[in-house]
């Protein structure tokens, strides 16, 4: 009796498991067997036969995102899976759990599902370099997104100049304060990180034209709203009044430090990059005086694009590059509800 | 594995211990046949069970099941070993260090720090644990903290590139058709499989999970035993570190960061139980096997991690719940 009882269980238990993911396969697999099964002949014929246009219709692209946890990423995903309906074309995007090792098994995994083309916004520049080699040892093209691989074998990248954003942020505030001759601090991302060390290349690029902007002090906030606070809240008591302006890599750190300068009752200017939803908010209520908008859209479809045109036998630019925009006081209607 | 004669006692104890584990063993190898058949079934034209795809799912399982490996020793025990995959980072970034071209050492050498890296956390736990009466749970917690700290120590959180070919081979290279990991993996399985079951230190082992007291009057160093399960399960960490800097080809500070969930959700599925002295290193293989074909399974069907996690979630209580249901 017992027995059949726990082989009752067991039964339940995994036909339980069978139904959850069939059913959540479902909406992404459903068309998936017709079109994979011409994909592979497809791409040969047109490189041989009609060169008339690149046609995605019925191609088959996967996407690894080092996380699908932050907005950005979530950002680009969702941008990628309306470019796919919109397109035709069978679109699958991973999340590669901030792990190299993980994004390296998600390529595996593509390759051996047949896609045509893998998008990977890698966790690290070097650690996934290997996830370049195994697509390219696969011949399957294979596009880089918002963070560059140290690898010259990735068929393109696109993305945005990080060093860019430092300088057009370091700019864009020389030009609010009006003045060249005042004191900052400067909010960093985690050390290391290829968007950390632009971001404060380009700041110094631009600083190095204005001796009289002394960097009162400058440290990691990680990214991080609440640990940018933190730091704020340190800064405020050691230089007080000292701190005429704060210049943060990245909207949450700007954000934080914003939070800890207005419950010091200060208020001092403060500047960041991505422009995620609240700091467009934050623009709006003059809690920001800018944000440096990353155009996670346009990297992704530019890449989507990239691997279609890659897959049909044209040429690409090995980079692309998508500008950053300024969200300013002015153009900040713009970006409202755009997500 | 139980045919071997042994003394009277201990035979008793283990052909009581398996006839209590049968069902939920038998039903966890069930559970990873039938996941094959459905993964076969649902994806496209069975490329599932395609050579490539089993060589991938074994290949990460061989890597991610050394930690599981090792923290069914230590669960036997009683114990639980939290700093698996914070050693597992550590011991990977520092071979990394001594790996890259520019240092110029061999490969092996590389290696050895690594594990030795592993070595000497695992014994630093086993020595908290036994010695020192640190609760498991607490002093494994303390010394993941202390691992990620000597990780970010070594390089600033900087990744570490430009490691040797002879090093990368580890994680990428073959033998004949085979991945090297799961030679690793095979050998360490060996290993692992003569100590538990074919001698008297792994005898041990069961009776310290299944009766501290009663292990300890009979005369075993039960000390001795609990800080060796914690040495094993950091030399393992450590050795999947190394495969997985090798494999990915640089050192990465995050690598392993929340993999001691998954090996201990591997173990738990296999049939051990967390309570010690009661399980079999067979399970925590099939375990591993069910975690890697679902993981492997549900990315190839486009299934997105959010709805991963929670199917893992259930399989996880399922798995647990047919074990209760099994000792009733």
């Amino acid at each position: 009796m017992k027995k059949l009882s726990k082989i009752l269980a067991l039964i339940m238990a995994v036909s339980m498991m069978v139904l959850v993911f069939t059913a959540c396969s479902n909406s992404s697999n459903t068309e998936s067997p017709a079109p994979t099964g011409s994909q592979a002949a497809d791409p040969a014929e047109t490189g041989s036969g009609d060169e008339g246009g690149s046609t995605a219709d019925g191609l088959s692209i996967g996407a690894t995102y080092y996380t699908l946890q932050t907005e950005f990423c979530m950002r680009m995903d969702n941008a990628a899976k309306t470019w796919a309906e919109e397109n035709g074309v069978e679109y699958v995007g991973y999340d590669g759990q901030n792990d190299a090792a993980t994004q390296l098994s998600q390529v595996e995994t593509m390759i051996t599902n047949g896609v045509d083309a893998i998008i990977l916004n890698p966790q690290d520049a070097d650690a996934c370099v290997a996830c370049v080699d195994a697509a390219v040892a696969a011949g399957i093209p294979i596009i880089g997104v918002n963070t560059m691989v140290n690898s010259d074998q990735l068929t393109a990248y696109v993305g945005s100049e990080d060093v860019s954003a430092g300088e057009e942020i370091m700019n864009y505030m020389i030009d609010y304060m009006g003045t060249d001759s005042f004191n900052i601090v400067v909010l960093e991302g985690p050390m290391g990180q290829s968007a950390q060390l632009q971001r404060w290349e380009g700041i110094n690029n631009v600083l190095a034209d204005y001796p009289n902007i002394k960097i009162l002090d400058y440290n990691t906030a990680n990214w991080s709203r609440s640990e940018a606070m933190t730091l704020m809240e340190t800064w405020i008591t050691t230089y007080g009044d000292q701190i005429q302006a704060v210049v943060a890599e990245n909207d949450e750190m700007a954000l934080g430090a914003r939070q800890a300068i207005t419950a010091a009752g200060m208020d001092i200017p403060c500047i960041g990059i991505d422009g995620i939803t609240d700091a467009v908010t934050a623009v709006s209520t003059g809690d920001m005086i800018a944000s440096d908008f990353q155009n996670a859209e346009g990297q992704i479809t530019g890449a989507l694009e990239a691997a279609v045109k890659v897959i049909n036998g044209e040429e690409v630019e090995k980079e692309i590059w998508i500008p950053f925009e300024m969200i300013t006081p002015d153009n900040y209607e713009d970006y409202v509800g755009r997500y | 594995m139980s045919n071997v004669s042994t003394p009277a006692a201990a035979s008793i104890k283990r052909s009581r211990m398996s006839g209590k584990q049968f069902i939920s063993t038998y039903g966890s190898l069930i559970g990873l046949v039938v996941l094959v058949i459905a993964f076969t079934v649902l994806s496209d034209g069975g490329r599932y069970i395609s050579g490539a795809n089993i060589r991938n799912i074994l290949r990460m399982a061989s890597i991610n099941g050394l930690l599981a490996v090792g923290m069914t020793f230590v669960v036997l025990t009683g114990g639980i070993d939290l700093s698996v995959g914070a050693m597992m980072g550590c011991a990977g970034m520092y071979s990394a260090y001594f790996a890259q071209a520019t240092m110029g050492y061999h490969w092996f050498a590389a290696v050895m720090v690594g594990v030795l890296m592993g070595l000497a956390i695992g014994l630093f736990n086993g020595v908290c644990i036994s010695y020192l009466k640190v609760p498991a749970f607490v002093g494994t917690l303390g010394s993941m903290s202390i691992a990620q700290g000597l990780t970010f120590l070594i390089t600033k959180s900087k990744p570490i590139p430009g490691l040797t070919d002879g090093f990368k081979n580890i994680g990428n290279g073959f033998v004949g058709p085979i991945p090297i990991p799961i030679i690793i993996m095979a050998v360490v399985l060996i290993i692992c499989f003569t100590l538990l079951y074919k001698t008297r230190y792994g005898r041990y082992i069961f009776a310290v999970g299944g009766n501290l007291n009663a292990a300890h009057v009979s005369g075993i160093n039960t000390k001795r035993i609990i800080c060796s399960v914690y040495v094993i399960s950091g030399v393992l960490s450590a050795l999947a570190g190394v495969i997985t800097t090798a494999r990915v080809t640089s050192g990465v500070t995050a690598t392993g960061d929340g993999y001691e969930t998954d090996a201990i959700a591997m173990v738990v599925i296999g049939g051990t139980s967390l309570a010690g002295g009661k399980g079999r290193l067979w399970g925590t293989i099939v375990g591993i096997l069910i975690m890697q074909c679902l993981t492997n399974g549900l990315d190839m069907l486009g299934v997105s991690y959010y709805a991963q996690l929670i199917v893992k979630g259930f399989v996880v209580i399922g798995a647990v719940m047919l074990d209760g249901l099994s000792a009733d």
